[in-house]
């Protein structure tokens, strides 16, 4: 114990690592808050439409209650659909900033509205966010690397070493509470910002006790990783050249390229043949003969088959089942699509097993629930509810019910599920088996030269 | 200027002979030279893909069969963003706006499937582009090498014996930026080459390839004196390392990430859904075309009987029903445009107050001047919408002429009802072939130069600032060797 405080009256004692400390400190905080602001941002912007999309659905109640026609109903009416923030989204906004987080849709084919971007500022969202996520991910190591690279070349090179191990006796003795001192320092000032964030964001226990396990794992990475460089007898400046360059490729080259690689191996082109695809099949019924399109739909809705048959003229069920049948169309696409997005994100996750930096991203963000399995899981429940909003107007286009204004409130309603997020045990065990096999290299090559 | 050289040649040596840093420096060399080839080879691709894709959306648009010009107003047809000259130097924003563009009747869609919705989280950092590398990268190499350029020499002592023996410090500190300047250079080589390549194969502008190149050079030249004149000043080279690595953290990664952040507080932007509730809001107190007892629809028929001197709209020498669909559609698109302006004006007012804190950081600059230049920008995107925006509304408006002209009020009142007016309300397909070609036009150089312009001279602000720092330090060397 004494000799931890006064290993941390030492460090205290060094202006430059203090230094170092409150940068970290004060670039966590900003992370922290600016995650906050986002997801204050974000929740607002979901309390707003509530009011704004009710009186819209009241001013078509208004006309359509009129005439009392359910083709107008579905036809007009929007519903909104909504993905609020995770507790932890402020420390790991993801692609929440890329992608829509309010979706109006309404009955008519989905593929044709499930894609609509956001209006955002794509040069804004070009830097990337500034969140818990990235400061821990990108820049915590360069200040481990600060403050690791010389712990025994330093004092070598100050003169003091042999001076300092031959005080001590073990050198266990000497580098163990300058180590802890040092590992705790750094946990802390990333700690705190982040507990004072999840207090605010009311974020459940057992996220904030598996961010913070995260944190001490990815810290003991390279932790581990400076140890085991410093323990080569080369000048400081050797020392934080080679760590840097680990850092680099672990974090910027190693990622930058795999992204490329993986999209690359899994060309996502569904997105655009989607949309033509889609458009095309939804069209071709005006040219064809109604009963085709009606066949095709009673397929896969066989309960409307004895309803009314169609006469000439124009009417609302051939006109939704024909949006129905371009789904189906375009079906194949979209799973394709969907399963791409999926693909491309398990592909990332593999390499975050041999790549702590990746790892740790895609642990917090599955934490948070906001990567792209999250997107997805949003755009699948958009799906169910539109299979709802279908399920609903049938009965009234097929069976010709008058649509009045009681029928209106009888319209389902989206509910949104606050996404869950799981433990990543994969991910952390990567970070945990990385850790282990740069401790074990730096035990081996330590042996040998003792030997 | 001899001193200086062989200064240069030292410290060279030094470079050539330290292992670390000469890995360090291929290292990142070789990765520009892949960020550089990957990036040309995926806009070379993506280049194609979207001439395709335009050709197979024209083909399908004049292969449809004989219609009723407003079944082809929602057919709608496909608009795609052809690539910009330097987008494999610097692809801007292109990975969050989408390339493509669904246009149709009474809606403006917005581009869809940019790249990094539908991407993993591997690049929250950036994508792998010779841009990111010059911007980012290159720089934190060059502090990890130069910070201990002169700290370190003044650990070991032998800073005092080069001035003693009476190297002054403005040319020792020369010769070691000469050396660091070279090392930037050697690993700008491949991004340049890219540069010189684009140019030369005449997808880029020569004015764009030489701003570019005057634009990576003076920021790297100010990291270069930056990092000598700091590592002059510090006593010892981890507390070089420190500050230059906080400088780095500071210019490079936070301004640029939080100022996204402060943009968006002076200048919130709606989100699509509330302005979607909003058009329809207004669109409902502007008029319903559908609603024969609405008042301003009500109007423009009196005008329009006036206009063709008959009291009924039976008498009228075209079809009403196309004249409504002409009126209605300048309505809402009139009002669409308003929504855009309004929410490109938020935009550009964030991009106005992002561009500002180049005052802090010379990164925010080199990013507004590479990105400007390389045409990957907001105001290249916002010109890619408008233009296809036009487009649309002139395709619209063409058909809803056709509509009024080619197809009778008869036959068009009776087409939902009856079979053989609905044949008859159908009008040769001869027509959508002979429709015009999304055929957007690129900004003129000058345009993109003079928006280029602002930023360029803040970038060589910074490198004025980073020369007489440097100078600074000079003479603090002397100073201290006296």
């Amino acid at each position: 114990m004494n000799a931890l405080l006064r290993e941390a009256r030492f460090l205290l004692g060094l202006k430059s690592v203090v230094a170092a400390m409150v940068a970290l400190f004060a670039l966590t905080a900003v992370a922290v808050s600016a995650g906050l602001v986002e997801v204050a941002r974000q929740e607002a912007a979901i309390a707003r439409i509530g009011p704004q999309q009710a009186s819209d659905v009241a001013a078509i109640t208004d006309w359509v209650s009129r005439e009392k026609d359910p083709g107008s109903a579905a036809y007009y009416t929007f519903h909104a659909t909504s993905d609020p923030p995770s507790d932890l989204a402020f420390a790991a906004i993801g692609t929440r900033d890329v992608s829509p987080y309010v979706l109006r849709v309404r009955a008519l084919g989905l593929e044709a509205q499930l894609y609509e971007g956001e209006i955002g500022n794509p040069e804004a969202a070009l830097p990337g966010r500034f969140d818990f996520a990235f400061v821990l991910v990108y820049l915590a190591p360069l200040f481990v690397i600060l403050l690791f690279h010389d712990l025994r070349s330093g004092e070598r090179e100050a003169g003091r070493l042999r001076a300092l191990e031959a005080s001590v006796g073990a050198s266990s003795a000497l580098w163990g509470p300058r180590l802890t001192v040092r590992a705790l320092g750094l946990f802390l000032v990333l700690a705190l910002p982040f507990l004072v964030g999840a207090f605010v964001a009311g974020t459940a226990p057992w996220k904030v006790g598996a961010v913070l396990v995260v944190v001490l794992a990815y810290l003991a990475f390279w932790i581990v990783l400076c140890v085991v460089v410093a323990r080569a007898a080369r000048s400081s400046l050797a020392n934080a050249m080679t760590l840097a360059a680990a850092w680099m490729t672990l974090t910027l080259i190693v990622p930058a390229i795999g992204h490329v690689v993986i999209n690359s191996a899994i060309p996502l082109r569904q997105g655009m043949e989607l949309g033509q695809t889609q458009r095309t099949a939804v069209h071709r019924a005006w040219d064809i003969p109604k009963a085709e399109t009606m066949d095709a739909f009673f397929r896969t809705h066989p309960q409307w088959r004895n309803t009314a048959p169609l006469g000439e003229a124009f009417h609302w069920k051939w006109y939704f089942a024909f949006h129905q049948v371009g789904d189906e169309l375009a079906g194949g696409l979209s799973r394709q699509y969907r399963q791409g997005v999926l693909e491309r994100a398990a592909w990332s996750e593999r390499l975050g097993l041999v790549t702590p930096g990746v790892a740790t991203q895609l642990a917090l963000h599955r934490l948070a629930a906001t990567d792209p399995a999250a997107q997805i899981a949003y755009q699948d429940r958009i799906r169910a509810f539109h299979g709802e909003l279908r399920r609903f107007f049938y009965p009234y286009l097929f069976e010709d019910r008058p649509f009045g204004r009681a029928d209106f409130a009888r319209a389902p309603e989206y509910r949104a599920a606050p996404a869950a997020g799981s433990w990543p045990v994969a991910l952390l065990g990567g970070v945990v088996l990385m850790t282990a096999l740069v401790g074990g290299v730096g035990l081996v090559r330590g042996r040998r030269e003792a030997s | 200027m001899s001193v200086i050289l062989s200064v240069t040649r030292n410290e060279l040596r030094h470079l050539v002979r330290s292992r670390v840093a000469l890995t360090g420096l291929i290292l990142v060399a070789l990765l520009t030279f892949a960020a550089a080839l990957t990036s040309n080879a995926y806009q070379a691709d993506q280049a194609g893909l979207r001439e395709r894709l335009q050709h197979a959306a024209d083909q399908d648009f004049a292969a449809q069969p004989n219609r009723h010009p407003h079944r082809v107003v929602h057919f709608g047809h496909f608009a795609i963003r052809p690539a910009s000259g330097l987008a494999a130097m610097d692809p801007g924003v292109e990975a969050y706006t989408g390339n493509m563009i669904f246009l149709e009747g009474h809606r403006q869609n917005s581009a869809n499937f940019g790249d990094a919705r539908q991407s993993s989280l591997l690049v929250r950092f950036g994508q792998l582009s010779p841009a990111l590398v010059l911007q980012v990268i290159v720089p934190l190499l060059l502090v990890f090498i130069g910070a201990g350029m002169i700290a370190g020499e003044r650990e070991r002592g032998t800073l005092r014996q080069s001035l003693l023996a009476g190297i002054s410090g403005g040319a020792l500190l020369s010769g070691k930026a000469l050396a660091l300047g070279l090392a930037a250079l050697a690993i700008a080589t491949p991004a340049f080459g890219l540069l010189l390549w684009l140019g030369a194969s005449g997808g880029a502008r020569l004015s764009a390839v030489g701003l570019t190149t005057l634009g990576y050079v003076a920021y790297l030249a100010f990291w270069t004196l930056l990092i000598i004149a700091v590592s002059a000043t510090a006593n010892r080279s981890r507390s070089a390392l420190i500050g230059l690595v906080g400088a780095w953290a500071f210019m490079v990664v936070l301004v640029p990430r939080v100022a996204p952040e402060a943009a968006a507080a002076l200048a919130p932007l709606p989100t699509r859904v509330e302005t979607d509730i909003a058009v329809q809001r207004d669109l409902r107190s502007m008029g319903d075309s559908h609603n024969p007892n609405d008042p301003y629809f009500a109007a423009f028929k009196q005008k329009t009987l006036k206009q063709y001197g008959v009291t009924r709209v039976e008498d009228l020498p075209v079809n009403y029903r196309g004249l409504l669909a002409i009126e209605g559609e300048k309505l809402t698109s009139s009002l669409f445009d308003r929504y855009a302006d309004q929410a490109f004006g938020a935009m550009e007012a964030q991009g106005r107050v992002m561009d500002a804190l180049a005052v802090v950081s010379p990164t925010v600059a080199i990013r507004r001047v590479s990105m400007t230049l390389a045409e990957t920008d907001l105001f290249a995107y916002r010109r890619f919408l408008e233009q296809a925006e036009a487009y649309r509304y002139d395709l619209v408006q063409r058909l809803n002429r056709l509509q009024a002209t080619a197809v009778t009020a008869a036959d068009d009142a009776a087409k939902s009802k009856n079979a053989a007016a609905e044949a008859r309300s159908r009008i040769s397909a001869d027509h959508w072939q002979a429709m015009p070609h999304f055929d957007p036009k690129r900004p003129s150089a000058a345009d993109v130069v003079s928006r280029a312009l602002p930023a360029l001279v803040a970038l060589l602000l910074w490198l004025a600032a980073g020369a007489l720092f440097a100078v600074h330090a000079g003479r603090r060397l002397n100073r201290r060797a006296a």
